[in-house]
């Protein structure tokens, strides 16, 4: 059985995730969402001080940090500011498939250079005809000598208009449908490249999100991630080592909400007392926490499973599922407990709900999320 | 046995200060006493550098047989009772404000945790220094007594001390009144006041009462005002008879600073601000109405 | 420069406070304990130092029970200092602060040491003393509620400033010294991920303690006491302002009685 308690070294990355959450996140959050403002100070901040590129080796000048430290500090970013939080590890989501698949010269070509400077870079596998059917994408990778020169659109990049470097998913071969699907590292510098404009979203306002257009874009072969035709797997197994964190996202989106409610109903008095003491609110509060408590356990054995070595695709899709659906209706749940004042901007729980919304949609639909279950749950009964 | 003891004074302003009064009033409460006291006075020069008294402080109180010494809790005192207390091979207790003597010791009680709690200690073995937290003793009846002065050479005993130097000494910046840590009174502002010009308000409160002006983080952080008036966790911690609070939430960084004050006052539009737990007594309502009816009536009622 | 820095674990500042079983001291049972405050001042002073002066060397040195004290230790080697040193001293949560400056003096005996760093004092026992007994333990002049501390290299001696209730001092004074740090020039840096990883493995030179003879003087506690609970204010009630400032004035003056 796994030991629950978090070792000195837990505390302390959790403690300086914490911090820089509640002093540096958590003040500009509303200004930001309000503005969708993409706040490149607090990015670099977080830079700074080594909250960016968690999954990267340290001997390619990243953190290094297993699944279940991510999964620490991301819940206490996502505590501050979920749309931050998205930026700042969509660098994880791009560079996990060049963990994954790159050879060893690759890795030490592009990851030391890219760790040491503060920039960004995208995962770019959905298109807009393609997005939970991602095997069915429709951009094009055709071979020129040892170049390959894409063509097509990706939509919906997470930090596309700032990213220096694409890792972009093409088909070599649309007639072996997913099996012709190659990975691609792309620098943004590529002639035929274009990120497009900032997309005005529901949530994660301090994020950025848009198109990324290829018009006769050559990347060099050497670019190429593992073997043609293994994009598809590569990307696959780059959602399987990311969706746990997305989780604990949604695990902090939650628990934000509910410190704000319970506090709340402490405070305030409607027929005598404070709401807390009314049962509809203790029960609202009670359903709160337990939701919250299972989705945060998920993610841990989730990101535990992981760290021992097991592809932990069942753990992490019940984990991301759960916790996604759960900070949704933590969040919801909270706005009620405001009642009147949780309907209003000037309150910061409305923005909770419109933040954790995303979470049930991105890196994985739920509805994907709920087949993969399945379909893992069968294999067992097989 | 009762302890006997030497009560090192120094001069504010040409007299003994208030808190060495304090200090000599528990003294002679301790010793029983004015022949179980021993006075020390430390002249002006020896404010600047505790490193040159000590060595004479320790003799003159094992030449007169003492085995407590008691000291104002001022940055003179407070500096002094740690070269006291090691060169003495004494035990020692600062922020004092209660002491008794019992069995062969003394025992103290001394605010902890910035007010929050409060301790009480014994002070074992056969010397102890004590530093006496300001305003937390009452001054010593008049009773005039014979006095017999001693002048005691104080001696520079090492070259690093020979070479330090005090350049200069400015005033304490005006437009404060008194210093913050040692009102008796002390109206903050906060984030209430929603703007720097209307901090006046807090400053004529405060100069109505005689007191010192604090501020909130908030303030501070937005450069309203110095920092130096700052109350709270990474700011000063106050302990005055009365604290005013205008405009301040009450968050927990605030209360840190000032909640051991003896008398807390709120002046807050939120009724389920925070500080309305702590405070004593309350007023809930617009402070650009209230604040300025107050100093009206403290002006009249002191005959301003 | 040769620079060390005394630092303590204490209870994190938000920590709800309970006496222990025995009433003695605070229950140490579930508390965290952190950096002190003006630790961290003196932490990054030291660190603003050793950039200024090119060769300098910053020493963190502690006493106190495991296993907070490492704990602590490691905090201040992630954020930059070179070297640790923990004197290890007993798990009382209420220790006596000149047993911790004589422990913290006889183990800097052999340690290279120009200036010694003191915050001002610590978040729980607020006592100040450390400072101005180990300038007196090591020998050294010390100086107590210290702002803006520089170094002057052109002069080689420090300067800085004092408040004091006569008014602000300028100083300068040459090293050695014993400095009580009141705050540092810049707001204390926060530890980086990469070094908070590497402080993990950092090595920590362990010294023993015994304790002093009873002839040394000691402080120990004997209770540990929360205030009785104070249950909120007394609103005063009112229809004008006028009304509510002559009511309030009256309560001071006469229930109170703090009125100047």
């Amino acid at each position: 059985m796994p030991d629950f308690s978090l070792t000195p070294e837990q505390e302390s990355l959790r403690d300086l995730a914490r911090k820089f959450a509640r002093t540096e996140m958590a003040p500009h959050a509303a200004e930001c969402d309000r503005a969708g403002r993409f706040p490149e100070e607090i990015y670099r901040k977080a830079f700074d001080l080594g909250l960016m590129n968690l999954n990267v080796p340290a001997e390619y000048g990243g953190s290094g940090l297993n699944v279940v430290d991510q999964c620490l500090i991301v819940e206490e970013l996502a505590y501050g500011c979920a749309g931050m939080t998205t930026s700042v590890i969509a660098n994880c989501l791009a560079l996990e498939p060049i963990l994954l698949g790159a050879t060893a010269e690759q890795k030490q070509r592009v990851l030391p250079p890219f760790c040491a400077e503060y920039q960004f870079a995208s995962f770019c596998l959905t298109e807009p005809s393609s997005g939970s059917d991602a095997g069915n994408l429709r951009t094009r990778a055709r071979r020129d000598g040892d170049h390959y020169v894409l063509d097509g659109e990706k939509c919906f990049i997470t930090n596309a208009p700032h990213a220096s470097l694409y890792t972009v998913f093409a088909s070599v071969d649309p007639s072996a449908r997913h099996k012709g699907i190659s990975a691609f590292m792309v620098p943004r510098a590529t002639e035929g490249v274009t990120p497009g404009k900032d997309e005005e979203k529901m949530g994660h306002r301090a994020s950025s999100t848009s198109t990324v257009r290829f018009e006769g874009a050559r990347v060099p072969a050497a670019n190429r991630l593992g073997a043609e035709g293994e994009g598809f797997s590569l990307a696959m197994r780059t959602l399987d080592m990311t969706r746990t964190p997305i989780g604990a996202l949604a695990v902090g989106i939650a628990q934000a909400a509910l410190d704000h409610a319970a506090s709340y109903s402490l405070k305030r008095v409607t027929f005598g007392k404070p709401i807390s003491e009314h049962q509809a609110i203790q029960i609202k509060l009670a359903n709160m926490v337990q939701a919250i408590h299972a989705a945060r356990l998920l993610t841990w054995h989730a990101a535990w499973t992981i760290d021992h070595g097991e592809r932990g695709t069942l753990e992490s899709s019940i984990a991301k599922c759960f916790a996604s659906d759960a900070a949704l209706h933590v969040a919801d749940e909270a706005i009620q407990t405001f009642g009147g004042y949780g309907y209003m901007k000037e309150y910061p729980v409305e923005k909770l709900l419109r933040d954790a919304k995303l979470t049930q949609i991105y890196e994985g639909a739920n509805e994907i999320q709920r087949t993969v279950i399945a379909r893992e749950l069968l294999r067992s009964y097989e | 046995m009762t302890p006997r003891v030497l009560v090192v004074g120094e001069l504010a302003g040409g007299h003994l200060s208030g808190a060495s009064l304090e200090a000599l009033g528990s003294a002679l409460s301790l010793a029983g006493a004015a022949s179980g006291v021993v006075g020390f006075l430390a002249g002006s020069g020896a404010r600047a550098a505790s490193a040159r008294v000590a060595p004479a402080v320790v003799r003159a109180a094992t030449d007169a047989g003492a085995d407590t010494i008691l000291v104002g809790g001022t940055t003179f005192g407070r500096d002094l009772i740690g070269r006291l207390a090691a060169r003495w091979n004494a035990a020692a207790a600062a922020g004092v404000t209660e002491l008794r003597a019992e069995g062969g010791g003394v025992r103290v009680r001394r605010p902890v945790f910035g007010g929050r709690a409060t301790e009480t200690r014994r002070l074992e073995g056969p010397r102890r220094v004590l530093a006496l937290r300001p305003h937390a003793f009452p001054l010593p009846p008049e009773a005039p007594v014979e006095v017999r002065v001693s002048p005691v050479a104080v001696e520079e005993t090492t070259a690093a001390l020979r070479s330090a130097k005090r350049t200069a000494v400015s005033a304490v910046s005006s437009g404060s009144g008194p210093g913050l840590t040692d009102a008796t009174i002390v109206v903050s502002g906060g984030r209430g006041l929603r703007s720097p010009e209307n901090f006046r308000l807090i400053e004529e409160l405060a100069q109505s009462l005689g007191a010192a002006v604090g501020a909130s983080r908030a303030v501070t952080d937005a450069g309203w005002r110095p920092t130096s008036l700052q109350v709270g966790q990474t700011g000063k911690a106050v302990s005055p008879q009365l604290y005013v609070a205008v405009g301040i939430s009450g968050a927990i960084q605030h209360l840190v600073g000032m909640v051991s004050s003896r008398v807390i006052v709120a002046i807050n539009s939120d009724p389920s601000a925070p500080i309305f737990k702590v405070a004593d007594y309350g007023i809930v309502g617009d402070l650009f109405e209230v604040v300025p009816a107050l100093t009206a009536e403290v002006r009249r009622v002191r005959g301003l | 420069m040769e620079i060390v820095v005394c630092v303590k674990p204490v209870p994190e500042s938000e920590t709800r406070l309970r006496a222990a079983s025995d009433g003695m001291s605070f229950d140490p049972e579930g508390v965290k304990f952190v950096l002190a405050g003006y630790d961290e001042s003196a932490v990054e002073q030291a660190l603003l130092l050793k950039e200024a002066v090119p060769g300098s060397k910053v020493h963190a040195v502690a006493f106190g029970p495991p296993p907070r004290t490492e704990e602590v230790l490691r905090a201040a080697i992630a954020l930059g200092c070179d070297l640790a040193t923990w004197v290890e001293g007993p798990a009382e949560p209420s220790p006596d602060p000149m047993t911790a400056a004589r422990a913290l003096a006889r183990a800097l005996g052999p340690v290279p040491h120009d200036l010694v760093l003191c915050g001002k004092q610590a978040g729980d026992d607020e006592s100040g003393l450390v400072a101005a007994a180990l300038g007196e333990l090591l020998d050294i002049v010390d100086f107590g509620f210290v702002v803006d501390l520089r170094w002057d290299a052109a002069r080689s001696c420090l300067t800085f400033r004092r408040g004091t209730e006569a008014g602000e001092e300028h100083w300068e004074a040459p090293l050695p010294a014993v400095i009580g740090l009141q705050q540092a020039w810049n707001d204390p840096r926060t530890a980086k991920l990469p070094a908070i990883l590497k402080s993990r493995r950092a090595p920590i030179a362990k010294v023993p303690w015994t304790p002093f003879p009873p002839d040394v003087g000691r402080s120990v506690p004997e209770k540990f006491e929360l205030p009785a609970p104070r249950t909120g204010a007394r609103l005063i009630e009112y229809k004008t302002p006028l009304e509510a400032a002559e009511k309030l004035v009256r309560i001071l003056r006469e229930e109170a009685k703090v009125f100047p």
